[in-house]
C-alpha cells in the first residue's frame, strides 16, 4: 500500500472536515488568528527593542548626555564641549546634536528634530539621501531631511512643509537609514533648531553629542574619560554606548513589552486549548465515521494522521491569517515607540510571521496528539455502538 | 450443528471462501458472559450469494462482522479468502480488509463531506493506483451501480436508495473477493429495496461476486442462493433456496 496515497486520502478528508462544521471551524480559525496576531505584533515590538538596545561587538557610537537628565528638554550641554571631546584620545568624531521632540513621554507618534552641523552631517550621512536632496538640504536653512518611517507616518514628501513641537520646516528629502533613531527623526541645521527652540541662542546649547570612537575596545575608557573631563564642570555629563543610552531611555517600554510578550505567549497557550477542544469535539461526533474508515481498511496510523492533519490545518490556516494580518498592520502603521527622544521602530518581520505560524502549527499538532491516539486505538465495533 | 451446504453453487471453482470451525463469540456484560455465537461450523463457497437470517439478537450481524475481520472470535478458527483471521494482528487485519472485503452498511455510512465520487474513491487511496487508474475504477463502480450521473452529489443530495448504491460502489470498487452486506435494504422503502436487491443479484450473476447478506426480510432473502438461519447464537438452518 502506498503511504503517500493514503495520506493524500486523509488530507482530502481533513480539508473537507473543515467544512463539516463551518461555524465551529471559523471560530477556531478566528481564535487561532487573533492569538497569532497578538503574538506576532508583540514580538515585532520586542524585536524592535532588541535591535535598538542589543550591544554589538563592533559598536563605536557613544552618546554624551547631561548627567541625571532624562529628557531632551532638560539635557542641555554647551556646544563648546565639542572641541574638548574631540581632543580626548580614541575619539574619531564628535557631532553636537540638538533634539526637540513633539512629546517627551512614551508615544507611538513623536517627531524628533535632530539639529546637526550641516557640513558634518553631509559627510557622515553621504549616501543616505540622494545628492539632489542633500544639496537642497544644505542650501536651505529651514530644511529637513526626514526618516523614511516618519515620512510614511505623516505622509510627507520632498517639497512639503510640516510643523511639530513648534518647529516649522521645509522637507528637502527623505533619508534612508537602518538605524531606528534616524527613521523617525527630522534632521535640521543645528543653528536653525537652536533658534527655533530659543534655548540658549545660536551656538549655545545642544542636547547631546554623538561621538564615534576609533576602536570598539576603547568604548568604556573613552566614555569614562569624557565624563571625568566634565565632572567638575557646570554641566557634568553621562556618556554611554548608544544602545545602552536607548535601553536606559526605554526602560519603561522594555518592561511593558516584556509584559505584553507574556500575554502573547499566553494567547498561544490558548491556541493549544482551543484546537484541542475543537479536535476532541470533532472526533467525538465522528466515532462511527472512524469505524467506517477502519472497515474500509484504514489503519490506526492513517486515522492518527487524519486527526493531526486536521489540527495542522486549523493551526496553519489560522496562524497564517493572524501572522499575515499582523505583518500588514505593522507595515501599514509604521509606528515607532518614542520616549525621551529615543525611537524604537516597530518593524514588520517575515521571520516573526513565520515563527508565529510555525508555533501555531506546532501547538495545534501537539493538541491533536491525544485525540489522534484515541482515534487510532478505537475499536470498530465500539465506534459503531457509540 | 450440521453443515448442509451440499447444494451450494460453485461459480468460481471449488475453493471455499469462508470456512469457520467451532466459531464462538462471547461478550462480558455486567460481570456475565453473553454467548453471542456458539459452535458455528460453516463453509461458504466462492461465488455464492448467501442470506444470513434470524431474529434480533441471534448473532447474524456479529457473524458478519467476524467474516469482515472487524471483530474477533473468542474461540474457533475462521478462514476467509484463504486467510486465518484469528492469526492476524490489528494492522494486518486492516490491510486484509482493504483488499479482500467490501462492506455495505444498513445506514450507508457515507462520509457526508465527500461527494459520491470521492466516497467511492476513498478506499482506493489504500492501493497502489495512479490517479487515472483510480478514476477508471471509480467510474466503473459508479456505472455498475447505475449512479454515475450523480457522482458530484453529496450524500445529503441523494435519496436513501441512491446513497446505498454509492455505498455498494464503495464496497466493490476495490474488487474484493467477498461482499458483505448488513441489512442493505433495512432503511429503504419497498421500491428502493427491490432496486438494491436487483443490483446485488446483478453483481452476483454478472460478476460472480461472492455475497453474504444479513437480512430479516424473507422476500429479500429470496434473491440469495443459500439461506443460513441463526437463533440464539446457534446455526439452526442452512439450505439452498435456489440454484
Amino acid at each position: 500500500m502506498s503511504r503517500a496515497q493514503s495520506i493524500m486520502g486523509m488530507a482530502t478528508l481533513a480539508l473537507r472536515g473543515m467544512k463539516r462544521r463551518p461555524t465551529r471551524s471559523a471560530l477556531v480559525l478566528a481564535g487561532v488568528a487573533v492569538a497569532v496576531f497578538l503574538f506576532c505584533t508583540v514580538d515585532a515590538m520586542r524585536s524592535g527593542v532588541e535591535r535598538a538596545t542589543q550591544k554589538s561587538a563592533g559598536e563605536t557610537a557613544l552618546i554624551v548626555y547631561r548627567q541625571n537628565r532624562f529628557c531632551p528638554f532638560t539635557s542641555q550641554l554647551p556646544q563648546s564641549y565639542e572641541s574638548t571631546i574631540a581632543k580626548i584620545p580614541g575619539v574619531a568624531s564628535v557631532t553636537p546634536v540638538k533634539i526637540v521632540v513633539s512629546n517627551c513621554r512614551a508615544s507611538l507618534d513623536v517627531v524628533t528634530f535632530r539639529g546637526v552641523p550641516p557640513q558634518e552631517f553631509a559627510v557622515t550621512h553621504s549616501g543616505s539621501a540622494s545628492a539632489q536632496d542633500m544639496q537642497s538640504w544644505l542650501s536651505r536653512g529651514d530644511s529637513a531631511l526626514i526618516g523614511r518611517e516618519l515620512a510614511q507616518r505623516r505622509r510627507l514628501k520632498a517639497g512639503d512643509r510640516f510643523t511639530a513641537a513648534g518647529v516649522d520646516a521645509f522637507v528637502a528629502g527623505i533619508i534612508e537609514s537602518d538605524l531606528p533613531q534616524d527613521q523617525s527623526s527630522a534632521f535640521v541645521h543645528l543653528s536653525f533648531l537652536q533658534e527655533q527652540a530659543k534655548r540658549g541662542g545660536t551656538g549655545g546649547v545642544v542636547t547631546q553629542f554623538d561621538v564615534r570612537v576609533s576602536d570598539p575596545a576603547q568604548m568604556d575608557s573613552v566614555a569614562q574619560a569624557i565624563d571625568e573631563r566634565f565632572a567638575k564642570d557646570q554641566s557634568p555629563t553621562t556618556t554611554r554606548a548608544e544602545t545602552a543610552h536607548v535601553a536606559r531611555a526605554a526602560t519603561d517600554v522594555i518592561v511593558l513589552v516584556g509584559f505584553a510578550q507574556a500575554l502573547g505567549i499566553a494567547a498561544l497557550v490558548a491556541v493549544f486549548a482551543l484546537v484541542a477542544n475543537a479536535i476532541v469535539l470533532s472526533m467525538r461526533s465522528r466515532e462511527k465515521e472512524i469505524s467506517v474508515l477502519q472497515t474500509l481498511g484504514f489503519r490506526g496510523v492513517h486515522l492518527a494522521t487524519l486527526v493531526l492533519l486536521e489540527a495542522l490545518l486549523l493551526g496553519g490556516v489560522g496562524g497564517m491569517i493572524g501572522a499575515g494580518a499582523s505583518y500588514a498592520a505593522v507595515s501599514l502603521a509604521r509606528t515607532a515607540m518614542t520616549m525621551e527622544g529615543v525611537s524604537i521602530a516597530i518593524a514588520p518581520s517575515f521571520a516573526i510571521a513565520l515563527i508565529g505560524v510555525a508555533i501555531a502549527i506546532g501547538l495545534s499538532v501537539l493538541a491533536g496528539i491525544v485525540p489522534a491516539i484515541i482515534a487510532a486505538r478505537q475499536t470498530i465495533v465500539a465506534g459503531f455502538r457509540s | 450443528m450440521q453443515n448442509t451446504n451440499a447444494t451450494t453453487p460453485q461459480i468460481h471453482g471449488s475453493r471455499d471462501i469462508i470456512v469457520c470451525d467451532n466459531l464462538e463469540k462471547h461478550y462480558s456484560r455486567g460481570g456475565e458472559t453473553v454467548r453471542v455465537l456458539e459452535s458455528i461450523d460453516l463453509t461458504l463457497a466462492r461465488g455464492a450469494f448467501v442470506a444470513l437470517m434470524g431474529p434480533s439478537g441471534s448473532g447474524k450481524t456479529t457473524l458478519l462482522n467476524l467474516f469482515a475481520g472487524i471483530d474477533r472470535p473468542t474461540a474457533g478458527t475462521l478462514m476467509v479468502d484463504g486467510q486465518d483471521l484469528t492469526k492476524l494482528s490489528r494492522a494486518q487485519l486492516a490491510q486484509w480488509r482493504a483488499t479482500s472485503v467490501g462492506y455495505v452498511f444498513q445506514l450507508y455510512h457515507l462520509v457526508p463531506v465527500l461527494t459520491a465520487y470521492e466516497n467511492v474513491e476513498l478506499p482506493l487511496y489504500l492501493h497502489e493506483l495512479s490517479r487515472a487508474q483510480r478514476h477508471e475504477r471509480v467510474s466503473e463502480a459508479l456505472e455498475a451501480v447505475g449512479i454515475a450521473d450523480r457522482h458530484a452529489h453529496y450524500p445529503r443530495q441523494l435519496s436513501g436508495g441512491q446513497e446505498q448504491r454509492v455505498a455498494i460502489a464503495r464496497a466493490i470498487v476495490t474488487r474484493p473477493a467477498l461482499l458483505l452486506a448488513d441489512e442493505p435494504t433495512g432503511d429503504l422503502d419497498r421500491v428502493a429495496a427491490a432496486s438494491i436487491m436487483q443490483l446485488l443479484s446483478q453483481l452476483h450473476s454478472e460478476r460472480g461476486q461472492t455475497i453474504v447478506m444479513v437480512t430479516h426480510d424473507p422476500s429479500t432473502a429470496t434473491h440469495a442462493q443459500r439461506l443460513v438461519r441463526l437463533d440464539k447464537g446457534q446455526l439452526v438452518e442452512d439450505v439452498a433456496v435456489r440454484s
